[in-house]
């Protein structure tokens, strides 16, 4: 057990490792496009965390995040907190909340959870509006630093983002990967496959729930902390409705019961623009055709995915390999 | 206790690695002074992000072509100072995020001088704070929003806001509305954001309760909620409203108030009562017979105007093929306009902190078609400070309240709205600032 453990958290360096050399070698915009993809693979990772491990749903992850941006900032400003803790009671102040909203949610199950959590993300962004310690529409600055003067004057302000956002990224879900493993990921899975049977071995299955909302809530937080950081400021027009559906997305595509999936999903979130921008000016489309066709591709993609896979392209690699092995 | 000092172990030793790896990678050092970005001998490279596309664009998306058209017009005539200007356009679909990402790309790989035009309240907010546009020394030229806030010097240092504000513009029509519609009800519908507040806020200064307040979300448009404002409005009994939002918002009003028999005085704001765009939204011309809206440029059917007469021959020969003059491509060849004026006055050696000099010091005389005057100083970075009033004709026409333009002009405090005596010098030869 300790040996797996150590391997990951050495899998888990190397990436790190992997991806310090990878920000040396791309330009600024490519750092940004680095640091939202981080952002999504937290966001991503607390759907995978809530829905693939724990089976709730949740429309609601964009107004979770909201609530772990609106946390960081005010924790900076009231209290001046240094950066690393402002991300600290982000979870937290999300956490918090998420737990109140599980002890909700666990007794509601299916389209109603999904219902009542889309509602929370109509809602609580437009929420700030009607405060004006939160700022409004115009929201508040989050400051966002700048990188230490030792690493030189050419380190640029995006690849600090990147820095802290792939930081941030990576010790949550190598936390999370260890939490999945232990005790409270295997009964998440049993009451999320049989709750019956789950109780009948003496988990309980609503108490179970609530942990996993609790701990999902502050992994959004996170992220929503994150990208507080890397929009130099939180607003309700940072946190979408679109967001959560992204989110979703996002997790869906790459397979929900795979944390590892979070990456893909992330990729493709971000790389999707990307992708249409150059098809466009290869093939010189329109840009009216462009922009749908940026929804359609995700739409498509994400029929293909539920009827395909709808565990994810990597649970269906195992599939495959498994029937190989049988087959042998 | 095992696994911590596991992990503590590796913690130190990839601590050890990344130092190692710090110190042995090199980093380029930068080549040209960001001062000088997007400058060379022959070319000067500007970029833009707005929505050319989406529910949001209607209207807006002609903004930047009209920009370009214009630019291209000042390149077949010399350029500026011998360099000619290179327009970079991005989409980003009135999206917070979009528009951040956008503007990275058009400042870190397109490498542009400045950024002219950026569209949206919200999104210049996002912009500013992660880009970090102040710090970094980069001007955001003219920015298409009217929001008070964007004149706060000390926060926006390299930002200057052209437009008046919408709290100049509410203020200025409820004054209209006290002279010429005493004791009526009066209802607003407003995009609820900063670009809404500020008109409300407007709107009190200047007096004038509403009996409806209605605020709906960006992009919630539709036909639907349309419906409900139509009968939030008609509970409240308003003889007059104000619609405060986008063109699209505008467009929904009109036509659902029309279909459910609902006929107040409307009175549009200059953002989004644009006839043109509410035509093509499906608002037929008869409709828009006796609808109020305000402007600072001239009409853009004032063929007597030199500069309506200019930007509609430059329409012609260099924007896209086929795009109908309206007041939008008034707008962007405006602001292209006053964009060469300032890069023009920064002289030969340009750099970005001389452009914003430049518009400092001399930015209120540079030549543009708005009737009221810019208002750039060294303390100041708002632009025009005032408005005229006008009615739509049966056909679409704009015309001025008393046939002739008459601006009224105020600030974004408690100051008083006052008839403006300044009159617009003539244009300069050809349309090129000197």
């Amino acid at each position: 057990m300790h040996n797996h453990r150590a391997k990951r958290l050495i899998g888990f360096i190397l990436l790190g490792f992997i991806l310090f050399l990878i920000g040396n070698r791309v330009d600024d915009l490519r750092l940004y496009q680095g640091a939202s993809v981080a952002m999504y693979v937290i966001g991503i990772a607390s759907i995978v965390l809530l829905t693939g491990f724990s089976g709730q749903i949740s429309l609601g992850n964009g107004a979770i995040m909201a609530l772990g941006g609106f946390s960081a900032t005010l924790a900076q400003s009231t209290w001046g907190l240094p950066l690393p803790l402002t991300f600290v009671v982000a979870v937290l102040g999300a956490a918090l909340f998420g737990s109140i909203l599980g002890v909700a949610a666990a007794r509601l199950s299916g389209p109603y959870l999904a219902g009542a959590t889309l509602a929370l993300a109509v809602a609580l962004p437009s929420l700030a509006n009607q405060f004006t310690f939160l700022g409004g529409e115009q929201g508040l600055p989050f400051d966002s630093g700048s990188a230490p003067t030792f690493l030189g004057e050419d380190f640029s302000r995006f690849k600090w983002f990147y820095w802290i956002s792939a930081l941030a990224a990576l010790l949550m879900t190598w936390l999370i990967s260890n939490v999945l493993q232990s005790r409270f990921g295997r009964s998440w899975r049993a009451v999320r496959s049989n709750s019956t049977a789950a109780e009948l071995v003496g988990i309980h299955a609503a108490r179970s729930k609530v942990l996993a909302f609790t701990l999902a809530s502050g992994v959004a937080g996170l992220a929503g902390a994150v990208l507080a950081l890397n929009l130099g400021g939180v607003s309700p027009s940072a946190y979408p409705l679109s967001l959560s559906f992204a989110l979703i997305t996002g997790a869906v595509l790459a397979g929900i019961s795979t944390l590892s999936g979070s990456v893909i999903g992330a990729l493709l979130l971000v790389g999707m623009s990307e992708l249409v921008g150059s098809l466009t000016s290869r093939f010189s489309l329109e840009d009216v055709l462009a922009e749908n066709l940026k929804e359609l591709l995700v739409s498509v993609l994400l029929i293909l995915a539920v009827v395909f896979t709808p565990n994810g392209p990597g649970d269906r690699i195992r599939e495959r390999k498994a029937l190989h092995k049988k087959t042998k | 206790m095992m696994r911590f000092t596991r992990s503590k172990k590796g913690m130190i030793g990839s601590a050890i690695v990344a130092a190692a790896a710090l110190a042995v990678s090199a980093l380029p050092a930068q080549a040209a002074s960001t001062e000088t970005q997007g400058v060379t001998a022959t070319q000067i490279t500007l970029g833009i992000s707005q929505p050319t596309n989406g529910p949001a664009s209607y209207g807006y998306n002609k903004v930047a072509p009209a920009m370009d058209a214009y630019f291209k017009y000042v390149n077949a005539n010399g350029g500026v100072n011998g360099r000619k200007i290179k327009l970079i356009v991005k989409n980003d679909g009135y999206k917070v995020t979009d528009a951040v990402n956008k503007t990275v790309e058009l400042i870190s790989r397109d490498k542009v001088f400045a950024l002219v035009g950026s569209l949206g309240t919200a999104n210049n907010i996002a912009v500013s704070n992660a880009v970090d546009l102040a710090g970094q020394g980069i001007p955001s030229l003219y920015v298409n929003s009217g929001f008070s806030g964007f004149a706060n010097k000390s926060t926006y240092k390299t930002m200057f806001p052209l437009f008046p504000t919408y709290y100049m513009e509410t203020k200025v029509l409820g004054e209209y509305i006290k002279k010429n519609f005493p004791g009526k009800k009066v209802g607003i519908i407003y995009q609820d954001d900063d670009f809404g507040d500020d008109a409300l806020a407007g709107l009190k200064q200047a007096g004038v309760t509403p009996a409806a307040s209605i605020p709906y979300a960006s992009l919630s448009q539709s036909a639907a909620t349309a419906a409900t404002w139509v009968s939030k409005l008609k509970t409240a009994d308003a003889e007059v409203v104000i619609m405060y939002g986008v063109t699209s918002a505008a467009a929904f009003a009109l036509g659902t108030a029309y279909a459910l028999g609902y006929k107040p005085q409307w009175i549009i704001d200059s953002v989004g009562g644009v006839s043109a765009t509410l035509q093509l939204l499906g608002i037929q011309a008869p409709l828009l017979n006796g609808v109020i809206t305000s402007s600072f440029l001239p009409a853009s059917t004032d063929t007597t105007d030199e500069y309506i007469k200019l930007f509609q021959t430059i329409n012609t020969k260099y924007n896209v093929a086929g795009t109908k003059f309206d007041d939008n491509v008034v707008t962007g060849m405006n602001t292209a306009m006053m964009t060469v004026a300032a890069l023009k006055a920064a002289g030969k050696n340009l750099t970005r902190s001389g452009v914003i000099k430049a518009i400092e010091t001399k930015g209120k005389t540079f030549p543009s078609a708005s009737l009221a005057q810019p208002q750039f100083s060294t303390t100041s970075h708002v632009g025009y400070n005032g408005f005229w009033i006008g009615t739509y004709d049966a056909t679409g026409t704009l015309k001025p309240e008393t046939g002739k333009y008459k601006i009224y002009t105020t600030d974004s405090g408690s100051g008083a709205v006052k008839v403006s005596t300044w009159k617009r010098p003539a244009m300069p030869a050809k349309g090129l600032p000197k």
